[in-house]
């Protein structure tokens, strides 16, 4: 056994052990993105390193083999400092989309690549779900919203952006048209004996109590009206949000176990102490009010509302949130209703004595625009379908083929590594800036035949293990490295496809990419598929 | 459809081999036949030889050597060094484009005469700017130059095949040594060389025209020596074709009368046609002449013993000046393996590839190392932009060179020793595979002991353009037949290296300390330079100095020794501002710290490093923003792409500097620059990526207030194309020569009034102030 510290602290490893193997031992993760057990060290990312016996050389932890006495510094400072810097060089080359940007925009960040894809394979109830996560009342929004989500949509300037708000106002309305039964109701999880009060039934407040019930907390929603909506039922015209679909979706939030107090007026009915005194939280929704210093409030305040902190919207007093019109103007209900999401999110924290961090943003690199090639690459494959116009008009919404052809639309561009992306989730961790060293990008590209392999040069790290992999899998093309330095990327020979090249390694070479520069296109079944007009003009071949 | 003749490739492998190491000769014998690399070719390979098509397609397209597109007729290599970089070989090569009307984006001509290409180097620094049309070389080929050049080519080609030189029957008057080395070629020696073998064999002179090795004066060449009949040197500098004649008529007589007759009635005829004969008289070089003394007088020839006497090739001339004599101590049992490691441990000698390693340790590794096959390889990589001193060598002391390698082969107990010469050096291959084949024509390899008793051999193989073979693991793996990947030290190659077989790996120039250092012996050695890097270093002294060359000093000089007393200094009214030493691996003096001494020691101390050589010299019109610039530009082009903080770091290092030059830095860049540099210097895998910032941060270190310049717009040394504008000044006379030489038409034709530039239109080529005879162009830089 031999003796090494690790940032000082001491352990015994076996001879032959390797830095980064002796850090797990201490329950230490060292980031890695070209190393993978059983492969030879390809010392490519440098993503791995450390310092060793001071001397100020970084060197990788994956292929560095304990010494006897061996000083390894590994957290320190300027040893985390290279790693981040690492893969923010990585990352300034790095040619895709984390997320669609359709999702990064909204303010709710719904998934909306998913519902759409759900919705073209027909599981309607499952679009539910999904829309349902981030959004509780998509009916509603479905016809309020003016869908910023659109605007960020990556078709837009291919022909028009996915119609996605009516998409979602789809699943929503074909849901709603069941009997309440049948209804989607989410579960409300076991019940936490805590009790939580909001101040307010309109969009924040409605959101805030849904994803509470989730938890299992229980809460009654205070309203000065008779009916909940907050400015949903008193501020927009029944011809844009008839007042069937707002119930309908209160209903179900109703169903869950909230229980709604009307008619009760802040500052007149109840009080901020009193409500205090009989609850372990409580969430201020109350929208917009002019006169502020009526209401009673014992937190701090401002001029334009309750005074709370950035990301977890808590306010000086630990128990008491604020969310929406209630702390600044609320123009858009969507993102009124992601308040209400991180609220309750801030709130459960709180309730289960847990640090109050909020939602915490997602890591998530962005392409910017992208020109005519690479767009053609997003479209390779799908419908070539002008944007639909529901045939009732507008009003009406979309009637099930037209939602299920409009769906085929969606170009599907976030990251199609599936969340299994081993850099997202480190320069997550790093806390990187994807722009530091931002330059000259590559062109983002997508090499594929349905069903097959997929390939994306463009986020490649050149970590080498595929070409590892094929070589000692004796596959009888193969792919090798193309070109040098910068420009360096994977290729086969004689132009021939990526499956060809990796053959029957194709399923190891796969699972060890460590980005999403490899993966297996997922194929329809076929019975399920609709026909569809798709586009194929580009070229398909590999680099 | 195949449309190339696949019996050619079946020859070339039943030639070169069909295992998968020779991969590499394999594409370069393609390449020598087709000039590209047919697809078909590529395809036929894979079917024949045991070379896997991925290594194909990883090896043909990682060495720049290779193209996969066919090329023009002829093949023009515009030098980016940086010697030629300092004089203007960007703008040389735009005004080549625009002479051949090459489209943008494009490197051939319409017609598909010429392409164009940028190389790294073609080590005739002291010349530049450099051209190379197919095989002949242009020296001084600034952008105002180029169209005579092209010109002076087309007329070579339709006039092909120059009168070789005759070996007189009789008995030799006297001699006529000239050097032929690849960078006097570019000065016009081969023509010189053809004219006095025209004009001795023209009245059957029993004169010998000999070639000679490097005379290192480059500054002067062509150089003549001529020996007279009567046994007395006379020396002759810059002796053109023109002047040949007079030179032979100057010191030889024709033997028969007919003959003298003859040559009198054509001087005659040459008077009375206005031709008279340029007098030669004024290219006499004395012996005292100071600038040859001071260019001399500080040198010390080790490596390069018999500097400029004897012909290279000449094996016999070799043998008569001690050589063979080390090693023949060696093989006839006066030194054991064991003595020679002590006296090469005891000399003191250290690595002159740049890493400075004692050399005498690594030998004892090997020695050590147990295994029974070993390898010496003589590193011939010289890819710095801005040294050429292997090249040199390699051309002028191949014998040297060879002595070295079978020392080394001795002492380590290899049955095998591999010369790996750089792609871009055809001359230097050509005379060490001439010289391999006398040595071997003689018995000497017969007689070198080996371990299994098996026949030791020298192999020459060529790289194929690509700096990080320098680098010794990424050159073992091209050796192998791969991509030139560097791979991670330990374990290194005197343990494990070609084959897995500990491999000895020296430069050329280390090697060719060997023969002197042990004829002279290790006190005798250590008599030479300082305490801590004993003996002498070769230099490419280029630049902007007066007298560039090849020149070796005993370590210790001072930079301003060398600049001032060998170099004589930088040019007129210029200032003395920095030196660059080590190429893209080093980093800038200032002349402030001029008196640094030159060892390994206190050059890395100061922020440089010896390197392998390359010394230039800057002066005040040299911008130390544009030449950090221009090394990284080199450097991530020639990063082979393994590691991220090299393949991605260098790219965003150059991102930022571009920027800056360009007059678009911002606020912070600076930092960041330098934050990068750290990690790229500590982060990188391989020598490459370890020193590439080092050109940054010495620059930065010493001339941070020229970066601050630029982010505030201003380019003090007036270089950077976007930070400048050329003015017509009080000089000019209206003289027009700049109107009509100006490629973008931006000088108005206006005889006797003084010029004024367009500055919309000027692309800032230089053409103008080049061809003003009145110095009435200034560039200026402010905003």
């Amino acid at each position: 056994m031999l003796r090494i510290t690790i940032d000082n602290q001491p352990l015994e490893v076996p001879e032959g052990t390797t830095v980064l193997q002796a850090a797990q031992r201490l329950g230490l993760e060292i980031p890695s993105l070209c190393h993978r057990e059983g492969c030879e060290a390809e010392n490519a990312c440098q993503v791995c390193v450390v310092r060793v016996d001071g001397n100020p050389r970084f060197v990788p932890s994956c292929s560095t083999v304990v010494r006897d006495g061996m000083a390894v510094e590994s957290e320190s400072e300027t040893v985390r400092a290279a790693r981040r810097t690492a893969i923010e060089l990585l990352l300034s080359d790095h040619a895709g989309d984390c997320a669609a940007p359709c999702k990064s925009v909204c303010p709710a960040h719904m998934d909306i690549p998913k519902m759409s894809d759900q919705i073209r394979r027909r599981d309607f109830r499952g679009a539910l779900e999904t829309v349902k996560a981030d959004i509780p009342l998509p009916a509603v929004l479905g016809r309020v919203c003016p869908a910023p989500c659109e605007a960020g949509c990556r078709r837009k300037p291919h022909d028009a952006p996915v119609s996605i708000c009516l998409l979602k106002r789809f699943v929503a309305d074909v849901d709603l048209e069941r009997e309440p039964d049948q209804q989607f109701t989410p579960p409300t999880g076991e019940s936490t004996g805590k009790r939580v009060a909001v101040i307010g039934s309109g969009p924040t407040g409605l959101s805030a109590a849904y994803y509470l019930r989730q938890r299992g907390h229980g809460c009654v929603v205070y309203d000065d009206h008779a009916e909940p909506g907050g400015a949903l039922r008193y501020a927009v015209p029944e011809d844009v949000l008839e007042r069937d679909i707002l119930d309908g979706e209160v209903d179900v939030i109703r169903r869950m176990g909230v229980v709604f107090e009307m008619n009760k007026a802040l500052g007149r009915d109840i009080t901020l102490d009193g409500l205090c005194a009989e609850f372990d939280a409580v969430v201020l929704a109350f929208g917009k009010v002019d006169a502020l210093d009526a209401l009673g409030l014992t937190v701090q305040t401002g001029a334009k509302g309750v005074l709370v902190h950035r990301t977890t919207w808590q306010t000086d007093r630990p128990s008491v949130f604020a969310a929406g019109g209630a702390v600044r103007m609320a123009k858009l209900a969507v993102r009124s209703v992601n308040e209400g999401k991180v609220v309750a999110a801030s709130v459960d924290q709180y309730l289960g004595g847990r640090e109050v961090v909020g939602v915490p943003g997602e890591f998530s690199v962005n392409m910017g625009r992208l020109d005519e090639d690479e767009l053609a690459e997003l479209m390779y494959g799908k419908s070539l379908s002008q944007r639909t116009t529901p045939a009732g008009g507008l009003g009406r919404g979309f009637n099930l083929d037209e939602a299920v052809d409009e769906s085929a639309r969606c170009m599907q561009c976030s990251c199609t590594c599936g969340g299994d992306c081993r850099m997202r989730r480190y320069a997550g961790q790093y806390e990187c800036e994807p722009d530091r060293f931002r330059g000259t990008r590559r062109k983002f590209k997508r090499v594929y035949r349905p069903g097959q392999v997929v390939y994306e040069p463009g986020k490649c790290i050149a970590c080498g293990l595929c070409v590892q992999i094929t070589r000692r899998a004796g596959e009888p093309l193969g792919v090798s490295f193309v070109g040098r330095g910068f420009d360096v990327e994977v290729g086969v020979p004689f132009g021939r496809t990526i499956d060809s090249g990796l053959g029957k390694a194709a399923a190891e070479c796969v699972a060890a990419c460590p980005t999403g520069a490899l993966y297996f296109d997922q194929p329809d079944d076929p019975k399920r598929l609709v026909p569809l007009r798709v586009s194929a003009n580009t070229k398909r071949t590999s680099a | 459809m195949s449309t190339i003749d696949l019996h050619k490739v079946d020859r070339i492998i039943a030639r070169v081999g069909a295992t998968p190491d020779a991969v590499i000769p394999i594409l370069q014998a393609i390449q020598d036949e087709f000039h590209y690399l047919p697809p078909e070719a590529l395809a036929h390979v894979c079917t024949v030889t045991e070379v896997h098509p991925s290594a194909v397609l990883g090896v043909s397209t990682f060495y720049d050597q290779f193209r996969h597109q066919p090329c023009g007729k002829h093949l023009i290599r515009v030098c980016h060094g940086t010697a030629c970089h300092v004089k203007g070989a960007e703008l040389t090569q735009e005004a080549i484009e625009r002479a051949l009307n090459v489209p943008d984006g494009d490197d051939t001509d319409p017609t598909g005469a010429y392409t164009i290409e940028p190389v790294a180097c073609l080590g005739c620094c002291t010349l530049a700017p450099v051209v190379q049309i197919d095989e002949s070389i242009y020296s001084g080929q600034t952008s105002g130059a180029v169209e005579s050049m092209l010109r002076d080519f087309e007329r070579r080609q339709q006039s092909a095949g120059a009168a070789a030189p005759a070996t007189p029957a009789g008995g030799a008057q006297g001699t006529i040594k000239i050097c032929l080395d690849s960078c006097c070629v570019a000065n016009g020696c081969d023509k010189t060389h053809a004219a006095l073998a025209a004009a001795t064999s023209r009245y059957r002179l029993p004169v010998i025209v000999e070639r000679v090795g490097c005379v290192s004066m480059c500054h002067r060449t062509p150089m003549v020596k001529v020996v007279t009949p009567g046994g007395e040197t006379v020396v002759y500098d810059s002796v053109t074709a023109e002047l040949a004649r007079s030179l032979v008529d100057r010191h030889f007589t024709p033997t028969g009368l007919w003959q003298r007759l003859r040559r009198g009635a054509s001087n005659l005829l040459d008077v009375f046609a206005g031709e008279a004969k340029p007098p030669i008289e004024r290219r006499e070089v004395d012996a005292r002449d100071p600038g040859v003394c001071g260019f001399m007088g500080r040198q010390r020839h080790v490596v390069t013993e018999h500097l400029g006497r004897i012909d290279p090739l000449d094996y016999e001339a070799y043998i008569q000046h001690d050589g063979m004599r080390a090693l023949n101590r060696c093989l006839d049992g006066e030194l054991t393996g064991d003595e020679v490691i002590h006296t090469v441990v005891a000399s003191g000698l250290r690595g002159r590839g740049g890493g400075g390693f004692p050399v005498g340790r690594k030998w004892q590794i090997v020695r050590d190392a147990p295994s029974s096959t070993k390898y010496v390889v003589c590193n011939g990589d010289e890819g710095d932009p801005g040294a050429f001193m292997d090249r040199v060598l390699l051309e002028s002391f191949p014998y040297r060179v060879i002595e070295g390698v079978c020392i080394a082969a001795f002492a380590v107990g290899a049955a095998e020793a591999v010369f790996y010469i750089r792609a871009e050096y055809p001359k230097a291959v050509t005379s060490i595979r001439h010289a391999i084949d006398q040595v071997a024509r003689c018995g000497l390899l017969d007689r070198m002991p080996t371990p299994n008793g098996e026949p030791f051999t020298l192999t020459v193989r060529q790289g194929a353009g690509a700096f990080v073979c320098g680098e010794e693991t990424a050159l073992i793996a091209s050796l192998e037949g791969k991509r030139g990947m560097p791979r991670r030290r330990p374990p290194y190659p005197s343990e494990r290296g070609l084959d897995g077989q500990p491999t000895l790996v020296n430069n050329v120039e280390t090697l060719a300390n060997l023969p002197w250092l042990l004829r002279n012996g290790c006190q005798a050695f250590k008599a030479i330079g300082t305490p801590c890097s004993p003996g002498t270093k070769v230099f490419s002294l280029a630049g902007k100095v007066k007298r560039g060359g090849l020149i070796e000093v005993p370590t210790g000089i001072t930079v301003r020794q060398v600049v001032d007393e060998v170099g004589g200094g930088v040019g007129e009214g210029r200032t003395f501002k920095a030196v660059q030493i080590g190429g893209p691996s080093g980093g800038c003096l200032p002349a402030s710290l001029a008196d640094t001494p030159i060892d390994f020691d206190a050059l890395q101390h100061a922020g440089a490093i010896m390197g392998s050589g390359g010394l230039v010299v800057l002066d005040d019109t040299d911008c130390m923003v544009d030449l950090a610039r221009y090394f990284l530009s080199f450097t991530q082009d020639q990063s082979c792409g393994k590691c991220t903080f090299c393949r991605v770091g260098t790219r965003r290092m150059l991102d930022i500097l571009d920027r800056i030059c360009a007059g678009e830095g911002r606020r912070g860049d600076l930092e960041v620059l330098e934050q990068l540099s750290q990690q790229v210097m500590h982060g990188s895998l391989c020598g490459l990526g370890a020193t590439a910032p080092n050109p940054v941060l010495s620059t930065l270190r010493y001339f941070r207030d020229e970066y601050e310049a630029h982010l505030e717009g201003r380019c003090p040394a007036g270089r950077c194309k976007a930070l400048i504008d050329y003015r017509i000044n009080d000089n000019c006379i209206g003289c027009t020569i700049c109107a009509q030489n100006c490629p973008a038409d931006a000088i108005a034709l206006t005889p006797y009034q003084p010029h004024v530039i367009d500055e919309a239109k000027c692309t800032r080529c230089d053409v103008c102030r080049g061809v003003c005879p009145h110095d009435a162009v200034d560039v200026v830089s402010f905003k």
